[in-house]
């Protein structure tokens, strides 16, 4: 399953409504804001966004695969962040003191290792502060 | 279109229960649900049964149904699963109303079941964190505690909502469910304590989250035209509402509305004729303490952003003005996904006919109740309005 959003991990590819311009990311079989179109431009986004809102993951509350994540860290953030071009979109917040993330806070996307599992190494992007 | 009554309700006990499986649970609701039926009931007139079930673990994922009915004996009727998460018990009951409504069944079973605790901790994330958008939400590093705790922060960010008043949804669902001899957990907990807990997600911490429960329910739903075979105190019901959302939380334009609970209140209000003030006691899906503030709001029991005052008000509180969650709600009567749904039914049933078990929960003289049941973070919603 994972191997096929990759366009989207990998490279952050939008789309763009050809009838009422909004961006959909992740992607859509049908605008999710003008609901009626199913014609899109794929469009590169910036990665850059801010935070708009978040959570510290402890034990507990980590999925299996992200355990060992956990406890090497004792919690990770995850945050929903508001991309520049206009959707929002759930991933970590990397290379950041858990206390200092904020909403509002600016961050970026960069090319991360996300988990293991089966002895796959999975990347996708991951934020951070910037 | 046919009018509905419900004249029949039961419980197996929540808890965790190794020696008991899907079949077994289900049959101890059963029994429970025929021994309420107050003039008896043939079994052979259920014709029809809709069970709640979310996949136990995975592993009776086919036929479900067929199985745990014909344990009961009611062999060759029409039977399905019915799977919306955990709405999955709470559509199993609009599924059954809306066969008796439609006039192809007289009399027609609700029920679900869940048995959570026959796999292994680490089996059971991997199960029960797949209701969201897996792609995304999953594969960030999230469960549902981490789900509603994105909610609960940017609640606390836009409207002042504060620490406490999570906590003071645990304390008095607690408080109820020490009164409910068929709760998971009948032990009240101190507001200190509820502060205290070890984080999960932060802002959540253990007392915010409900647990993992084995159970089942069920409920008898017929045509109201014959509802007075069966007993002379039926319930009826007012008006249901049903609808769906964006999966994954990021996809949503306000991340602190379930839009679905709105939308299904508003179509259960119109369908009964009813307004939120007239709701005089509630049954809300309180997975995470955050999901009953976001409840009272998206039901109208209070405006946007206030649901924080309000319980702080006491208006939620057995005693209070809008009693929600009587039975102790899932955080501490329990969560057996798929029957989630039909057990909120089971109380409103005994609480609008005054035969709660212990009277010091009874809300006495109730004729109007809201039963509020959401699948995930709010990918699927119930809501039925039912009246004495």
């Amino acid at each position: 399953m994972y191997w096929r959003t990759i366009p989207q991990r990998y490279k952050m590819i939008g789309q763009k409504c050809k009838k009422c311009g909004a961006i959909n990311f992740p992607p859509k079989g049908v605008c999710k804001y003008c609901q009626t179109s199913s014609e899109f431009e794929e469009i590169q986004l910036s990665g850059r966004g801010k935070v708009h809102t978040f959570v510290l993951i402890s034990a507990g509350g980590a999925p299996p695969e992200f355990a060992e994540q956990e406890k090497a860290g004792g919690q990770y953030p995850v945050a929903i962040v508001q991309l520049e071009e206009g959707p929002k979109v759930i991933g970590q917040i990397a290379d950041v003191d858990p206390k200092e993330v904020k909403i509002d806070m600016p961050v970026k996307a960069e090319l991360r290792k996300i988990y293991t599992e089966e002895e796959v190494i999975r990347y996708g992007f991951k934020f951070v502060p910037g | 279109m046919k009018k509905v009554a419900i004249v029949g309700a039961g419980q197996s006990r929540y808890g965790d229960f190794p020696d008991k499986g899907i079949k077994e649970l289900f049959f101890e609701a059963y029994k429970d649900m025929k021994a309420s039926v107050d003039k008896g009931l043939d079994p052979k007139a259920i014709e029809s049964a809709y069970i709640g079930n979310l996949g136990s673990g995975g592993f009776q994922l086919g036929n479900m149904s067929a199985l745990v009915t014909e344990y009961c004996g009611l062999t060759h009727i029409n039977t399905m699963r019915i799977e919306n998460a955990c709405a999955s018990g709470g559509y199993a009951l609009v599924a059954a109303v809306m066969d008796v409504m439609s006039g192809t069944h007289k009399a027609v079973l609700a029920g679900g079941v869940e048995k959570m605790t026959d796999v292994s901790g680490v089996k059971q994330k991997y199960w029960l964190g797949v209701s969201g958008d897996t792609e995304y939400e999953r594969l960030a590093g999230t469960t549902f505690s981490g789900l509603y705790a994105l909610i609960a922060q940017r609640h606390m960010h836009d409207f002042g909502t504060k620490r406490e008043h999570l906590s003071m949804v645990a304390v008095k669902n607690h408080k109820n469910g020490a009164q409910n001899p068929k709760a998971q957990f009948q032990r009240e907990i101190t507001l200190e304590q509820a502060i205290k807990g070890p984080i999960v997600a932060s802002p959540l911490n253990l007392f915010d989250c409900c647990s993992t429960t084995d159970g089942a329910s069920a409920v008898l739903v017929c045509d109201a035209e014959i509802a007075k075979q069966y007993t002379d105190t039926p319930v009826y019901v007012a008006g249901f509402g049903t609808a769906s959302d964006f999966l994954a939380i990021h996809d949503r334009p306000d991340t602190t509305t379930l839009e679905g609970t709105r939308r299904a209140g508003e179509m259960a209000y119109k369908m009964s004729g009813l307004t939120p003030k007239d709701i005089q006691l509630a049954e809300v899906h309180d997975c995470f303490t955050i999901a009953e503030l976001l409840a009272y709001e998206d039901l109208g029991f209070c405006e946007k952003g206030k649901a924080g005052p309000f319980i702080e008000q006491g208006h939620t509180q057995i005693g209070g003005d809008k009693p929600v969650n009587a039975s102790g709600g899932l955080k501490s009567k329990g969560h057996p996904i798929g029957s989630t749904g039909t057990g909120m039914a089971y109380e409103m049933f005994n609480q609008l006919r005054g035969s709660v078990q212990k009277p010091t929960r009874q809300i006495k003289g109730a004729e109007i109740g809201l039963i509020h049941n959401v699948g995930g973070s709010g990918g699927t919603v119930a809501v039925t309005i039912m009246r004495r």
